[in-house]
Order: C-alpha cells, then sequence, then structure tokens
C-alpha cells in the first residue's frame, strides 16, 4: 500500500518583495491524462444523494497556474446519459491567482470558509487572512489549492436542466493524487462535497500518457 | 498610313548587322516592344536576343558617341527583359552581361554610367541575381564608393545590393563594420526614392542581429533612430511602412531601446492602416505586422487595436491577391499563437471558413500561411475539447495537404494535424475514416527530417488517450520495423516523439502493454539501446514515462523492464538508470522513480525479488537518498517508492 507521507513542516514566506519566486508547484500526479474517480454529495434537507463522477486532466499550464478538464457526472437523476462538463481550473500558485477568488459571486470570507475545511489548509490561514496568501511560498507544499470552474457542457444542451453556475474550491494531494472539493453557489445547496481518487485503468501501479501541442 | 512593325526575326538580323545606325535602331525598336510585355520578353529570349544585347554592350565602345548610344541602349533593354521575369534574369547573367554593367559603371560618360546602374538595379531586384561578395575588400570599398557618391541611380544601386544580398548575420555585421549604416543613413535626407530603398537597406542589415541593431541604436547620439521614428509618419506609406520595418528590427533585437516611446501602439496602428493600400504596401504591411506582434506584449496591445476585426473585414474582400491572403493569415497566425482572447474572437467572427478554404488555394504559399494559421488558433484544449475543429470539411482538406507537392506546406499542415487529432475523442473517427493514418505513416518515412518528426508528432497526439482500435489501425499501419527505427532515428528529435508515441500507445488498457513486445520485442530493445545511448534529457523522460507504462502492466511485463534496465548493471551506480535518478533535471527525476514505483507496486507478486535485486544494484540506497530532494515531486515519489520497498523489510 502507498504509505502517506505527514508532512508537518508549514510552508515557507516569500523573503522579500522582489525576491525570485521558486518554480511551480509540479505533480506528475496532476498531468495531463490523468483520471480521478469518487463522488459528490448532492444531499440536501430532503434527501441524501451522491453522484458519480469521473475527472480527467486535459490541460496543464502551471507557468500561467492554469488547468483543464473534464468532469462527467455518472447518475444525474434528469439526465438519460451521463453529464459531461468542460472546466477550467486556476491554481492558487500565489502569482497567478491567489486565495480569494475576486469573481463568481464569491467574496473572501466565502473563500476562507471553504478553504478552511481542508485540514491542509490550516497552516496557511493566519497568512491568507493576513494577505490573501501573497507571500506564501507554495512550490513545495504538498497540496495544491485550485479553483475549478465549469465552463460548458460537452454531450447536452444548456436546456438539460442543469446549472454550472457555481464553481469548485479544490486541494489535490500530491503525495496519493487524492481530490476533494466543495462546490459553491449561492444558489445550489452549500458544501457539496467532491471526493475523488486517482485511477489506473486497472492496472498494477501508475500510467502516464502525454502529448505536446504544436 | 501606319507602318506594320517589323517581325521578330528581321529585327534579330538587324541586331547583328554590322551597321551601326541599323544596330542602334534595331535595339531601341526590341527595348519598346518589350516593356511591360512578359510575353514579348519570351518570346525574344528564346531567339537568342539577349547573348546579341550582351555582345552589344561588351564591344561598343563607351568613349565613342555611337558606342555609348549602343551601350545605352542594348543596357536599358538588358534591365527590361530581367524585370520581373525569371527567365529574363538568368538570360541576362548567362549571357555574361553582368560584369560588363559594373564595368561600365567607372565609365567617363555619365549616361553610360546611368543606364548601366538602372540595368544593374532591375537586375538585382530578383533572386537571381548574383549574389554580391560583402567579404572581398575590394568589392566591399566598390559598394561603398557606389553608396556615398553624388548619382542618384548609384547609391539606389548600392542600396538594392545590400537589400538583394545581405542575408546572413556576418554579412550584417561586415556591413556595419565598414560605415554602410551611416552611408545610408545619410541617404534618407535625400529624394524619395532615396528614401525608400535606404530603409529598405538598413532593416535588411538590422533584421534579426541584436549586435548590429545596439550599434544603429547609437549613431549619431540616436539621431539616426528618431530620423527613422519621424519617418513613420511620413506622408508616403511605402516610406511608412519601410520606417516601420526598421523599428520592428530594433524592437524585435531588444524591447529596451524604444520603451519610453509607446512606439508599439503606434507600429500596430500605422500598419493596420496600411493595410486600406491595395498594392504591394499593403500586402507588405501584413507581414510587417506578423513580425510586430510575434512577442506576447505586443499581441495582447494588437488585440485591444481590434486588429482581428481589421484583417477579418479584409479577407471578406473576395478578390484578395494571393500575397496579400498569405500575409493575413500569418498575421493572424501570430496574433493568435498565445491569447485565448485572440483565438475566441477569431473563431467569433467565422473567419474559420474563410481559412479552410485558404486550404486549398493555387499557391503553395497561401496554403502554407492557412495551415499555420489554423495550426495557432487550434493550440487550445477548450476549443478543442469543445469541438470546433472535427469538421470533416478540415479534416479531409488538411489529410489532403499531407500528400501536397510543396513540403512546407506538408509541414504546416502535419502543425494543423498534430493539434487537431487531439480532439479528447477516443475513436479520432473521422480523421481515420479519411486515411488520415495512412497518410501520416507515409510521411514517417519521408527523407525530409521535418516531415518525419511532424508526423511522427501528429501519430504520438493521435494515441494519446485513444481507444484500443485507434491504436490498432496506427500500429498496424506502422509495423514494428518502423516504430523500433523511428526510435532510432538520426534526428533526437524525432527519437523523443517516437518514445512519446509508444508511450502513449502502451497507455490505458492492459492489453496495449503487448504493443511494446512484438516481434521478439524489437521495439522495447530499441527503447533500451536509445536510454543507454542518448544524453538528451527530453529521451530519457520520454524513455522512462514508456517504461513506467509498461511496469505497470501484468508480471511479465514488469520482469522485462527489470531486465532492460538492471540486467547487464554489475553496480548500480554505474548504470544508466542510475544516471538518470541522479540528474539535475527536476521533470527526469520523477519519471525515473515512477518506474521503481510500479515495480515495487504492492501485491504483485514478483515485487519481493525485484526489490531484492533493486537493492542489490543499489538502487533502494539511492532512492533513499533522494527522500529530502529539494523538488516535492521527487520527493513524495522517493517516499512512496521506499514506502513500497519497506513493507518487504528493511534490509
Amino acid at each position: 500500500m502507498p504509505v502517506r507521507v505527514l508532512e508537518n513542516t508549514a510552508p515557507s514566506q516569500v523573503s522579500g518583495a522582489n525576491s525570485g519566486r521558486s518554480s511551480s508547484q509540479s505533480c506528475s500526479l496532476l498531468g495531463v491524462g490523468q483520471a480521478f474517480s469518487g463522488t459528490q454529495n448532492v444531499s440536501s434537507v430532503q434527501k441524501d444523494e451522491a453522484w458519480r463522477v469521473n475527472v480527467r486532466i486535459q490541460g496543464c499550464d502551471l507557468e500561467h497556474g492554469y488547468l483543464c478538464g473534464t468532469m462527467e457526472a455518472l447518475n444525474v437523476p434528469m439526465a438519460d446519459t451521463p453529464v459531461v462538463t468542460f472546466w477550467e481550473g486556476e491554481i492558487v500558485d500565489t502569482k497567478n491567482y491567489t486565495f480569494f477568488t475576486g469573481k463568481w459571486e464569491a467574496t473572501p470570507e466565502d473563500d476562507i470558509r471553504h478553504w478552511s475545511k481542508f485540514p491542509s489548509f490550516s497552516p496557511l490561514l493566519g497568512q491568507v487572512e493576513a494577505d490573501g496568501g501573497k507571500s506564501l511560498d507554495l512550490s513545495n507544499y504538498p497540496y495544491i489549492f485550485m479553483r475549478w470552474k465549469e465552463q460548458y457542457f460537452v454531450n447536452v444542451g444548456t436546456d438539460c436542466g442543469l446549472t454550472i453556475a457555481g464553481f469548485y474550491y479544490i486541494c489535490f494531494s500530491c503525495s496519493d493524487g487524492s481530490i476533494s472539493g466543495f462546490y459553491y453557489d449561492p444558489n445550489s445547496s452549500p458544501y457539496q462535497k467532491l471526493e475523488l481518487k486517482s485511477t489506473n485503468d486497472g492496472r498494477s501501479g501508475f500510467s502516464f500518457s502525454s502529448y505536446e501541442l504544436q | 498610313m501606319p507602318a506594320t512593325r517589323p517581325s521578330s526575326d528581321l529585327i534579330l538580323h538587324r541586331l547583328a548587322s554590322s551597321d551601326c545606325e541599323i544596330k542602334l535602331k534595331a535595339i531601341r525598336e526590341v527595348k519598346n516592344q518589350i516593356i511591360g510585355n512578359r510575353t514579348k520578353k519570351l518570346s525574344y529570349i528564346k531567339l537568342g536576343a539577349v547573348p546579341v544585347l550582351a555582345a552589344v554592350l561588351a564591344g561598343a565602345d563607351a568613349d565613342s558617341t555611337p558606342g555609348s548610344s549602343l551601350i545605352v541602349q542594348s543596357a536599358a533593354a538588358l534591365g527590361s527583359f530581367a524585370c520581373g521575369v525569371d527567365a529574363g534574369v538568368r538570360a541576362v547573367v548567362d549571357a555574361g552581361a553582368f560584369p560588363h554593367l559594373i564595368r561600365l559603371l567607372s565609365a567617363a560618360d555619365d549616361k553610360v554610367v546611368d543606364a548601366a546602374a538602372r540595368s544593374l538595379r532591375m537586375i538585382y531586384q530578383s533572386k537571381l541575381a548574383p549574389k554580391y561578395d560583402f567579404y572581398k575588400e575590394q568589392d566591399m570599398g566598390f559598394l561603398l564608393s557606389l553608396l556615398k557618391s553624388g548619382n542618384e541611380n548609384l547609391t539606389g544601386l548600392g542600396a538594392s545590393i545590400v537589400i538583394h544580398s545581405c542575408e546572413t548575420s556576418d554579412e550584417q555585421n561586415i556591413l556595419c563594420r565598414a560605415g554602410a549604416l551611416e552611408k545610408l543613413i545619410s541617404l534618407l535626407d535625400g529624394s524619395l526614392s532615396q528614401r525608400d530603398s535606404s530603409l529598405e537597406s538598413i532593416a535588411a542589415i538590422l533584421k534579426n542581429n541584436p549586435e548590429v541593431v545596439s550599434k544603429f541604436v547609437d549613431l549619431q547620439n540616436r539621431r539616426a533612430l528618431s530620423s527613422i521614428i519621424e519617418l513613420t509618419k511620413d506622408r508616403y506609406s511605402r516610406t511608412r511602412l519601410l520606417a516601420s520595418l526598421c523599428l520592428i528590427c530594433v524592437k524585435n533585437s531588444s524591447s529596451c531601446y524604444l520603451q519610453d516611446t509607446g512606439i508599439e501602439t503606434k507600429l500596430i496602428n500605422i500598419l493596420l492602416e496600411l493595410l486600406d493600400d491595395s498594392g504591394k504596401v499593403g500586402d507588405n504591411a501584413c507581414f510587417a505586422f506578423s513580425s510586430l506582434v510575434a512577442e506576447k506584449d505586443v499581441q495582447k496591445l494588437a488585440f485591444e487595436a481590434n486588429a482581428i476585426d481589421k484583417f477579418n473585414s479584409h479577407l471578406q474582400n473576395c478578390a484578395l491577391h494571393p500575397k496579400r491572403l498569405e500575409g493575413i493569415f500569418l498575421a493572424l497566425a501570430a496574433l493568435c499563437s498565445k491569447f485565448e482572447c485572440c483565438r475566441s474572437k477569431f473563431l467569433s467572427l467565422q473567419v474559420l471558413n474563410i481559412l479552410v478554404d485558404a486550404l486549398s488555394y493555387d499557391e503553395a504559399n497561401v496554403r502554407t500561411a492557412a495551415c499555420i494559421c489554423l495550426k495557432n488558433v487550434s493550440r487550445s484544449i477548450k476549443n478543442l475539447s469543445a469541438g470546433y475543429f472535427t469538421n470533416e470539411r478540415i479534416i479531409t482538406t488538411l489529410v489532403r495537404l499531407l500528400s501536397d507537392r510543396s513540403t512546407s506546406v506538408q509541414v504546416a499542415a502535419l502543425g494543423a494535424i498534430s493539434n487537431l487529432v487531439i480532439d479528447f475523442t477516443p475513436q479520432k473517427s473521422k480523421f481515420i475514416e479519411c486515411g488520415g493514418i495512412k497518410e501520416l505513416v507515409q510521411l514517417t518515412k519521408s527523407m525530409d527530417s521535418s516531415l518525419r518528426l511532424n508526423a511522427v508528432w501528429a501519430l504520438r497526439n493521435m494515441v494519446f488517450l485513444a481507444d484500443k482500435m485507434c491504436k490498432e489501425k496506427v500500429f498496424v499501419e506502422l509495423t514494428v520495423s518502423s516504430v523500433a527505427s523511428l526510435i532510432c532515428d538520426p534526428e533526437p528529435s524525432v527519437q523523443e516523439q517516437a518514445l512519446a508515441l509508444v508511450r502513449n500507445l502502451v497507455d490505458g488498457c492492459i492489453d496495449c502493454v503487448e504493443y511494446a513486445f512484438a516481434e521478439d520485442g524489437i521495439i522495447l530493445d530499441a527503447v533500451g539501446r536509445q536510454l543507454q545511448k542518448s544524453s538528451k534529457i527530453e529521451i530519457g523522460i520520454q524513455g522512462m514515462y514508456l517504461l513506467s507504462n509498461i511496469a505497470c502492466g501484468n508480471e511479465s511485463h514488469k520482469e522485462a523492464v527489470m531486465q532492460l534496465l538492471f540486467s547487464k548493471a554489475e553496480n548500480g551506480s554505474h548504470s544508466f538508470f542510475s544516471q538518470l535518478l541522479l540528474s539535475n533535471d527536476s521533470r527526469l527525476r520523477p519519471s525515473a522513480l515512477w518506474v521503481i514505483v510500479n515495480l515495487t507496486f504492492p501485491s504483485s507478486p514478483g515485487a519481493f525479488d525485484r526489490i531484492v535485486k533493486l537493492r542489490s544494484v543499489g538502487i533502494v540506497s539511492q532512492i533513499k537518498k533522494m527522500v529530502n530532494d529539494p523538488c516535492m515531486d521527487v520527493k513524495l515519489r522517493a517516499r512512496q517508492a521506499l514506502g513500497q520497498i519497506i513493507t518487504y523489510g528493511d534490509n
């Protein structure tokens, strides 16, 4: 079984405003082609419900804090087929993006409330409250925080009765490739939890494919 | 009653006459007939008029009145033959007229000098003119004497020589050291023609040469640069274009020289305005624009200046000259090379349909430019995933271009296809249906390495996350031996793409791993050989991920990887794998560690024996040293591997 590495070191702070930031966080498990599967809890007061979810990373540009891919929801009640959406992600690298969303109807308070639901965020909380985390150097932090925003439906029309108005606060573990997330949409049930694990097509290990745009 | 024109044969006969008057009249007649008449030029060339005229030039006495007239007329006729007709240039050069024209530049009679200079200028407009040798001291001295001459025809000729023959950075440096720039700058105050040819020559000397640009900027306390900035406001459109070209050369060399002047926005606006010129100035403005917006910061400014709309409105004009079409697509390609907002704007304007039409255009340059534009617009995962390009017309046209007679079209089409096949649909059906795989595989066998590289690249992208059927088609068409040869291709970039192709082939379902073992494992042997031989980081990375993908197969797959990596290693620290683990490259170290993670993956029956072997060759102790690697990915993978190894005991 893979050994989970416990990190007790807090992330370092960038020493000066003009000091060169170290390179972006990179994790081979968050590369193009990687697949994840799990569930999204969509329970409301009326009923307990979880949709099975598959995610595939399609594009990754760490220099610009950009990630994109598809999300497939499998047992959506009002849909005949699995519903696939294309999403784009902002990686909180404190260079391109900070912990504060600044859009999508999310206030700094909403941000901190959601980020705080990830245990790995707690060592960062103080600094994020102080300056949005701008002075943090996350390049060696074993968790990658992101926001994923669905942009369009891939296989169904916009009249499918589903909404992609909200976005996900995401925490990715570089150790084992597990993903936790919370969907945020002021008009939907709060704190819908997304839980995904790295998948390997039934193979005995980890496989990596790649493409290169010209 | 109007007289009928004498026949060509008759004129030719008279050209050879020993009577000077008859000869002169015949030369005049030829000259008048061929001016602006391509057909006449070709017909006289065929009849052999050019060598006759060259002989007149060589034999006439420049110091006598009749001789000088003969020279003036024959030089003018020869220049006319060379003007705009390649066959004419060839005929004039082959007839040996060139050295005589050069000799006559030193004649005492001004009319002879002018005629020779004008004739040579026409010849130098053609690429076929003989290249001027700037390396010869004597020739350079002669060129400088032309540039500082008081005769406008001679300075114009000097500028034409620079424009024609200054190509390499060495040539630019020689011209700069010899003081050509100073001479050319002094001509900026001359006539319109002198100014324009001087600007064009300066641009030729500055292009892509930071060393020369830095000397140019410092000339006359930056006054030369200021004069050129001033000329971008000139009332003549060609002057504005040429001055802009010089400034683009300066800006592209280093942005620091024009930092405070806001020159980028000005240049963007000047060039966009010049598009309204329906002639060559407008055509060339498109090319200048694509060179201006090569960098990201300028692309943003151009986007804000609505450049895409402006180019689109020009494209809506059906009667565009091919040169203009080519220029517009290259400009749009440059604009769409980096920013998603530019690509979205492009797609929203429905330019794509016009682009697809241009893929079938008669001129190869237009087809190439359209392919490059499509490649850059499709450099977007968001747009690819939305299926904007998976349209039958685009795919079938591109596949047809793979057998185009022009190599540059083929390379450009491969570039676009490489992006389009990453459509994130596992079937890649449209591409397969129109025979794309066969064409691509054919090009992997090309003698031209750029075709091989791009064809393998396209296939590599095509099998990325493809289903078994698509992979099977690619594999069968390619053949096992051909895959192995591509891995050992003489070009390292082809080797890298070939390894990435196999890496993608053996990804996915476990059956796919078998591709690496077909025909007695010659592919895997080639991989092993290449990894041992090559020191290129990218080859190491692709090779390691390829082996890592095989190592997450079944037991025999894992054992094959063990065999490949460690059978020959007497001492782990000397093995190539050990060297890869020690690499300074933070992408290569994790790729090598993934192989170990997969070889020691829990619950695989042979893991224990493999761990014993890994210990014996020193790999385990090497991994132990990596658990505090400065790169987090390496650190985590080393810990992951070690965690798996330790479950089988720590010694």
